[in-house]
């Protein structure tokens, strides 16, 4: 404790480059994931090929691309941000095409035959309906992120990832042990944001049973768990 | 008004769901069509608001062809509730039923507004308007459904199969919703069912459709079942159509007995010349205030000591009434049936005693129905004669 208290700025550091390093992928993946889903919605065939690809970018590890990448971007955070950000756009596009799908059909008559258009459907709509299936996404892609992160240490740029190879080198577990606790913490405080504003954005959900809640808890806490040592 | 001209609706492989369709429905009434699933009935109610395009030929609304006119704006105009209410989740019940009015650019109060006065008229809680659909139940749902389509007062109301998803309780409340509201607001209304006794309860005319998008009949209710065009309809119609048929004419017709009505001051002696008078074996005693009491039979009388009153006696119990300004023919003949004297006891809305009905009164009140029937081809029915099932004469049995 007293060693964290001392060296607390340089903790506050890798903390902050963490946060950035791992939040960026998730804003850019959105942002991608969203209008390639809502496509992939609109126009079917379009669907099987973006998950084949989503899927090659999921299954690609990321160290691979962090090495690759150095050759066109150089030690900059990009070349740890793009590789993030493929990897939260392949979490995400599914669960924007799921979320999508997942408007009954008799609400989406409903609006055509009241005079919604296409475009005001989706954003009054649809996209409203398919809020608690993306963010349930966004919580796998941001603990995954956050976790995934640490691994871009190996390329030198890893935020608290920092703390793991410098406590191995030096013969510190304290070092490892406090970067293992900031991480967890970090992972542990972004998915209960991600909560709170579902909570906000779908007040119709309230007092409404959800499935999959803890599911997706367990999987997170796994992945942070094995990535992280 | 809605004209179909020759509309026929062929899907790609050639499946025909709709068959050159003629079909008028008149402005301000309520057209109920009916069949067996897959008849084209859905098919035929979903291209009025161009949620489906017909291959050939036309539909006019109030004379102009829908298919010039821009979708969005035609359904604005068009009131739509279907089965599954398709309701916003994400939306409370104001918000829902305000959807169109804000569509059409009306002020979010001036929409909030609109959706209080629509939640009274289809009679839900005022304290409903800030809930979640999932909040509420599903005849409460379709409720809010019909004040959603109803909001921007549209001339037009399509329904899918409204009220086929509640229990047989809710739904005969929300039929009988239904004909209130039509009886206020006229709108020109489209309902889609396969229930015929629901399309006999609230349809103006009905069209009966074959299985394969051809219409065999549009009739308005009593025609249908007085009358059905084939062997088709007969079967459609099902059984004992010319009981339910009863239903369409008031008992008001009935040529009630006064003569066997005896007050319970009466003295026996008195009771047996009156029912000799009357050709009578069965009396109907009643209070001073002529309420009815029960029956006696004359061969009861002849065995009572004269000088004594009706009161004293030991009186079958009336049975079920029938209110002679309000109830239907078929209300009168179902009382008649289930007492056990044959005879059965009309009342006022006070429940006071008019008079009594057997068997030879209700058939000559029936001959007389049909000949004014075949008279004029279109009589004025009388929606509320229809009586509820096994509840003829509410409220009125013996204690």
């Amino acid at each position: 404790m007293s060693w964290a208290w001392a060296n607390r700025a340089m903790l506050a550091h890798y903390l902050g480059q963490h946060l950035y390093l791992s939040l960026m992928p998730i804003l850019f993946g959105t942002v991608i994931a969203v209008p390639l889903g809502i496509a992939c919605v609109r126009w079917r065939w379009a669907w099987p090929p973006v998950l084949s690809l989503t899927s090659i970018f999921y299954a690609l590890p990321s160290l691979a691309l962090f090495l690759v990448l150095i050759d066109y971007t150089g030690l900059t955070d990009w070349t740890v941000i793009i590789p993030l950000t493929l990897f939260s756009m392949s979490v995400l596009v599914p669960n924007v095409v799921d979320g999508l799908r997942s408007v009954p059909d008799p609400v989406r008559q409903a609006a055509a035959a009241m005079g919604f258009g296409m475009l005001r459907r989706l954003i009054q709509v649809e996209l409203p309906l398919a809020i608690p299936v993306v963010i349930a996404g966004l919580r796998v892609a941001t603990v995954a992120s956050i976790s995934l992160v640490s691994v871009g240490q190996l390329i030198g740029i890893g935020g608290l990832g920092y703390l793991f190879t410098d406590g191995e080198q030096r013969d510190f577990p304290t070092e490892i042990y406090a970067g293992l606790v900031l991480l967890v913490a970090l992972a542990l405080a972004a998915d209960a944001v991600l909560l709170v504003a579902r909570r906000l954005l779908t007040p119709w959900e309230r007092g409404r049973v959800r499935r999959g809640t803890r599911r997706v808890l367990a999987v997170a806490w796994l992945g942070s768990r094995t990535d992280a040592t | 008004m809605i004209t179909f001209e020759s509309v026929t609706k062929r899907y790609p492989g050639g499946t025909v769901a709709v068959d050159r369709l003629d079909l008028t429905v008149p402005a301000g009434k309520t057209m109920v069509l009916v069949g067996p699933s897959g008849c084209g009935k859905t098919t035929t109610l979903r291209m009025i608001n161009r949620l489906v395009e017909p291959t050939e030929g036309r539909i006019l609304l109030d004379g102009r062809d829908i298919a010039l006119s821009d979708p969005s704006s035609l359904r604005r105009g068009i009131g739509y509730v279907i089965q599954q209410t398709g309701l916003f989740p994400h939306r409370t019940v104001e918000d829902n039923i305000a959807t169109v009015p804000l569509l059409n650019g009306w002020s979010k109060a001036k929409a909030r507004g609109r959706s209080r006065e629509l939640i009274d008229l289809v009679g839900l809680d005022p304290a409903m308007a800030r809930r979640y659909p999932h909040q509420l139940s599903g005849g409460q749902q379709q409720r809010v459904g019909v004040a959603r389509a109803l909001a921007a007062d549209p001339p037009v109301l399509l329904m899918d199969e409204p009220f086929s998803a509640v229990d047989p309780i809710v739904r005969a409340s929300l039929q009988d919703e239904l004909i209130r509201l039509q009886a206020e607001l006229h709108k020109t209304v489209v309902l889609v069912t396969h229930d015929v006794e629901e399309a006999i309860k609230v349809g103006d005319q009905v069209a009966v459709f074959y299985p394969h998008g051809k219409i065999a009949q549009v009739d308005a209710p009593q025609q249908l079942l007085g009358a059905p065009a084939d062997d088709y309809v007969e079967n459609f119609l099902g059984f004992d159509r010319g009981i339910r048929r009863l239903g369409f004419f008031r008992a008001d017709g009935l040529d009630l007995d006064t003569e066997a009505v005896l007050a319970e001051g009466t003295t026996i002696e008195q009771a047996r010349q009156a029912a000799k008078r009357a050709g009578e074996s069965w009396l109907l005693v009643t209070s001073a205030e002529r309420l009815p009491r029960g029956w006696v039979a004359l061969s009861d009388l002849e065995s009572a000591p004269g000088q004594e009153t009706l009161a004293g006696l030991k009186l079958a119990p009336y049975g079920h009434t029938f209110r002679v300004g309000a109830d239907s023919l078929r209300a009168a003949l179902d009382a008649t049936v289930l007492s056990r004297t044959g005879r059965a006891v009309g009342v006022d809305d006070e429940g006071q005693v008019v008079g009594i009905t057997s068997y030879d009164q209700l058939r000559a009140a029936i001959q007389a129905a049909d000949e004014a029937v075949s008279r004029d081809a279109e009589p004025g029915r009388s929606r509320d004669a229809e009586p509820a099932p096994g509840a003829a004469g509410e409220g009125t049995r013996p204690s």
